[in-house]
């Protein structure tokens, strides 16, 4: 029978072409954008390297000092880093460095753009790289203010073409590093991993850097266990009273928190309340997209269904006729629907596969490296599947329950 | 030809009979189509009885009851008043599950429009009724062959119904109702789109099928046709008035 019916949803499929094409476009098209939309979001939050301990890491990316009318917000200083949040107890190892900036260097003549970053040892600790030549500098190195680097291979073709990048030397922003070791491209959306240069965070020019409560630094506080992420950040808050202010007619208090990697994308994305990311509402907002989303050709598949289902009511009366019964002809409706879903399922995962393919290649997001996440994807084909089936069962269950005299009336071949 | 008695033949109503082995017997049938504002009586006290191998037609002019007749003696339609036995089996208590096994095992369909599901070839529509008997595709595939060679089809089996003349279309309807081998046929003006030689020709098969066993009950509007078969049932105003 099932043949029988896999069969005849083929030549259906065929015979309505214009409306398995809505269908499966609908259906594929949902897929393919949840696809890359959880490409995007895995490759941002899962711990993927070289942030392979992004789940029990916590960042302090964001402070703010408040005073009388005043107030400054935004990357901690080194100082503050520094002096205040060393020795955390559940916290492993702590390393702090800065965002990743422009820095130019002349290769021939022509300009090279690079996106550089100051470290300090334990980064490298912290964070997986994969060194494809050389190796990374250690406490001594940073401790004299070694001019070492750490180059990305785009990095080693752009400043040196096909000579081994190790061993060369280059010149940025007026100084001049000797590259001692090469590591694979970061994609861009890896946040405190990604540049095309890393070099001791000591070589920074004066040492105003080394004071400032606030400034151009992030700090990585890799805990014991995500479960300590709570005591962490009750030490955090302790310590914050006891902060020194710098500047004390301006600024009276520090604030902020450590956060994980979703709750400061959350703060990006809405804000804060009271220096707090709003994560519960961001999932909230993006749970509600991606159902709004799924939700318009859900709809739209139900309709689509119940007017195809309509059309073969001198067909439900013929098979009524022979003997089948209501449950023969809601079983047959739904693996019509079923076929139709898993057909979308699969074109939706070519095509994903193609997309990611293409955004990977294109340049658009720096070393992206996106992949399809099957389980995401699983969950979108269920997702399919499941609606197939509650837009077939339905009218094919209204439908089958007509009165067979009627049904064979409503039309005629 | 049939294997009836003169005085068969010649039945015009049958009086209810509490005994009797009967393939089809109505008593007492009353259908009545109610909508919100008229109610409009279909059939009137129908007392009629088929016998085991009979070839009855049903006659009478548009509206007269005899699609609903055949309707209710298909259990496609259940009477609003009396009792329908087939096979010596009262059906009013039947649910409408039980009335779709009984349709499936019991009576064969063929209808005036044919009713061939266009997006299946002949043979997989010829197979509809096997399908929900759960028996193994191999089978079915058999029986629904043999179904073709008796209406002479069975070179087409692959073609689709828009592939096919009106009066082939018909005889693979005729294979789809027989396919089952069920001992009723019932068949709704089979030749009413059909030329006067296609429609000799599918009667003719009804008339070799009748032979071999089957029940056949026949509306028509074709007094040639009908003139053939062993007993003529003549409606007016969904009164049986002959």
């Amino acid at each position: 029978m099932l043949t029988n019916y896999l069969k005849l949803a083929y030549k259906v499929l065929l015979r309505r072409k214009f409306f398995t094409f809505v269908s499966l476009f609908g259906t594929s098209v949902t897929l393919l954008v949840l696809m890359i939309a959880s490409a995007m979001l895995d490759h941002t939050f899962a711990p993927l390297p070289p942030e392979v301990r992004l789940d029990r890491t916590l960042h302090v990316t964001y402070m703010a000092m408040r005073g009388e009318g005043n107030e400054w917000s935004g990357s901690p200083g080194y100082g503050f880093l520094d002096r205040y949040c060393r020795g955390i107890p559940h916290v492993e190892r702590m390393s702090v460095f800065t965002g990743a900036h422009g820095a130019s260097s002349f290769v021939g003549g022509e300009k090279v753009v690079s996106q550089l970053r100051h470290t300090d040892a334990e980064y490298w600790s912290i964070l997986d790289f994969d060194f494809v030549a050389g190796q990374a500098y250690g406490e001594s190195e940073v401790a004299d203010g070694s001019h070492v680097a750490v180059i990305s291979e785009a990095a080693a073709r752009n400043l040196f073409g096909d000579r081994a990048a190790v061993g060369q030397s280059f010149e940025t922003r007026g100084q001049t590093f000797r590259v001692i070791g090469v590591v694979r491209n970061v994609p861009r959306m890896r946040e405190t991993a990604f540049a095309d240069i890393w070099v001791p965070v000591t070589t920074l020019p004066s040492d105003v850097w080394k004071t400032g409560l606030m400034g151009d630094f992030n700090a990585m506080l890799l805990a014991d266990s995500p479960r300590n992420f709570r005591a962490i950040r009750a030490e955090f808050a302790a310590r914050l009273p006891h902060v020194v202010m710098t500047e004390p007619d301006r600024y009276k208090t520090m604030s902020g928190s450590p956060r994980t990697r979703l709750e400061d994308i959350a703060a990006d994305a809405i804000g804060t309340k009271d220096d707090m990311p709003q994560t519960g509402l961001f999932i909230g907002v993006l749970v509600l997209l991606a159902l709004l989303f799924m939700l318009l050709p859900a709809i739209n598949l139900v309709n689509m269904n119940i007017s195809r289902i309509f059309e073969r009511v001198p067909e439900i009366g013929v098979r009524k006729a022979f003997g089948a019964s209501t449950g023969h002809l809601v079983g047959q409706f739904i693996v019509e629907n079923i076929v139709l879903a898993v057909l979308g399922g699969a074109i939706g995962f070519l095509l994903s596969l193609w997309a990611l393919q293409l955004i990977n290649g294109s340049g658009l997001i720096t070393n992206a490296d996106f992949q399809v996440n099957p389980r995401i994807f699983l969950y979108g084909l269920g997702l399919s599947v499941f609606f197939g089936v509650l837009s077939g069962a339905y009218p094919a269950w209204r439908m089958a329950r007509l009165d067979p005299v009627e049904a064979l009336r409503g039309g005629h071949r | 030809m049939s294997t009836l008695s003169p005085a068969a033949h010649t039945a015009v109503a049958d009086p209810p009979r509490p005994n009797g082995h009967a393939a089809i017997r109505l008593t007492g049938v009353e259908k009545i189509h109610r909508t919100d504002r008229i109610e409009t009586v279909a059939l009137n006290q129908i007392h009629l009885a088929v016998e085991a191998r009979e070839f009855l037609s049903v006659m009478g002019p548009s509206g007269s009851g005899k699609s609903t007749l055949l309707n209710v003696i298909g259990l496609l339609d259940r009477p609003s008043k009396g009792t329908v036995e087939i096979g010596g089996q009262s059906v009013g208590a039947l649910s409408d599950r039980e009335l779709a096994a009984k349709r499936n095992l019991d009576i064969g369909f063929v209808f005036q429009t044919f009713h061939l599901i266009q997006d299946l070839n002949v043979l997989d529509n010829v197979e509809i009724p096997l399908l929900y008997r759960q028996l193994p595709s191999g089978k079915r595939r058999v029986m629904a062959q043999e179904a073709l060679e008796r209406v002479g089809l069975s070179a087409r089996t692959a073609h689709f119904p828009s592939q096919l003349s009106g009066g082939q279309r018909q005889r693979v309807a005729i294979a789809r109702a027989i396919v089952g081998r069920p001992s009723i046929l019932l068949a709704d003006e089979p030749t009413g789109n059909l030329d006067s030689q296609m429609g000799d020709e599918i009667i003719a098969i009804l008339e070799e099928l009748n032979r071999d066993g089957t029940t056949v009950v026949m509306v028509t509007h074709d007094q040639r046709l009908a003139s053939r078969t062993a007993r003529i049932v003549r409606l007016f105003d969904g009164r049986q008035v002959e």
